[in-house]
């Protein structure tokens, strides 16, 4: 491609053949992919859970305040980065933005850190993934959706260092919409985690 | 506004305000609805059904589903209708099993 050409392409994450840019259109696709993965984690955990009457028995105790504030703290920061994206829409001043992506940040980090001590609390018992068919479950679903909240911390961090410097913010900030897609995946998977681990 | 993000000028900060306390407020009411001493297929029956609501508030309002266009609808059903089928059928073989 010639550099009059490149120059004149429109920038290919909001390039479109569709009508919908393709960067959110592929989000939108990794998403469904994400729906599939998660949904065979779950449909495993559920076929298990009906082979057993008894389960998880007393040994399975999960702490429900503790599973309920951290369900509270991931819909707030579903909010929070709705806020930003909110503000950058209406062009707002950028430290509106930032301050919106760094509570999200927070809250997310906040989430792993409660979660981080409820894995501490269950190691300190002895109990471990091997323990049972209950806790291989819950290592397992909690694990990779920790995993994917912490994806979504770095995603929205590198988005909150785009907003340095005005310039960099004016190509980028496009971006803060697929952050924000991936971040609300994250929450609408632990909204089915949390009654199924925690509450049934 | 650019061009090349969701158009959500129609949805104020207001509401995302509320869809956060619908948001909060079904999952409290699901906390309490699995203490109740009811029959606990009613119990997983109600509280999934609140987690559903829940999941389509997100998608709809704070993700913009409401707003998109079809294609982003079909991407987004397209996973569900396999999941029904997955789900159809490993749940069959499972109560033929029974």
């Amino acid at each position: 491609m010639s550099n009059a050409h490149a120059a004149s392409a429109p920038h290919a994450s909001y390039a479109t053949a569709t009508g919908i840019p393709n960067g959110k259109l592929g989000m939108w696709l990794f998403l469904a992919s994400e729906v599939m993965f998660f949904t065979g984690l779950i449909g495993a955990y559920i076929v298990l859970r009906l082979s057993h009457p008894q389960w998880p028995g007393p040994e399975g105790h999960l702490s429900v305040p503790l599973g309920t504030l951290n369900t509270f703290i991931l819909i707030g920061s579903s909010m929070t980065i709705v806020m930003a994206l909110a503000a950058a829409q209406a062009e707002r001043p950028i430290d509106s933005v930032r301050r919106w992506l760094l509570v999200t940040v927070l809250l997310g980090g906040l989430f792993l850190g409660i979660k981080g001590f409820e894995y501490s609390t269950k190691l300190a018992h002895g109990i471990v993934p091997s323990s049972g068919v209950f806790w291989s479950c819950y290592y397992t679903l909690t694990g990779f959706h920790a995993l994917h909240v912490l994806g979504g911390i770095v995603f929205n961090l590198v988005v909150l260092s785009w907003t340095r410097e005005a310039s960099l913010w004016r190509a980028q900030r496009h971006r803060l919409e697929l952050a924000g897609l991936y971040w609300h995946f994250v929450d609408i998977v632990w909204i089915f985690l949390f009654p199924l681990l925690y509450l049934l | 506004m650019p061009v090349h993000m969701t158009d959500i000028t129609s949805s104020s900060t207001r509401t995302y305000l509320a869809i956060w306390g619908w948001l909060a407020g079904l999952m409290l009411l699901g906390v309490v609805l699995a203490e109740l001493p009811i029959s606990k297929l009613w119990i997983v029956l109600m509280v999934l059904a609140l987690s559903s609501v829940k999941a389509l508030l997100v998608a709809l309002y704070y993700m913009h589903l409401k707003m998109d266009r079809w294609v982003l609808w079909l991407v987004a059903v397209a996973p569900l209708a396999l999941i029904a089928l997955a789900l159809g059928v490993v749940f069959s073989s499972f109560f033929i099993q029974l």
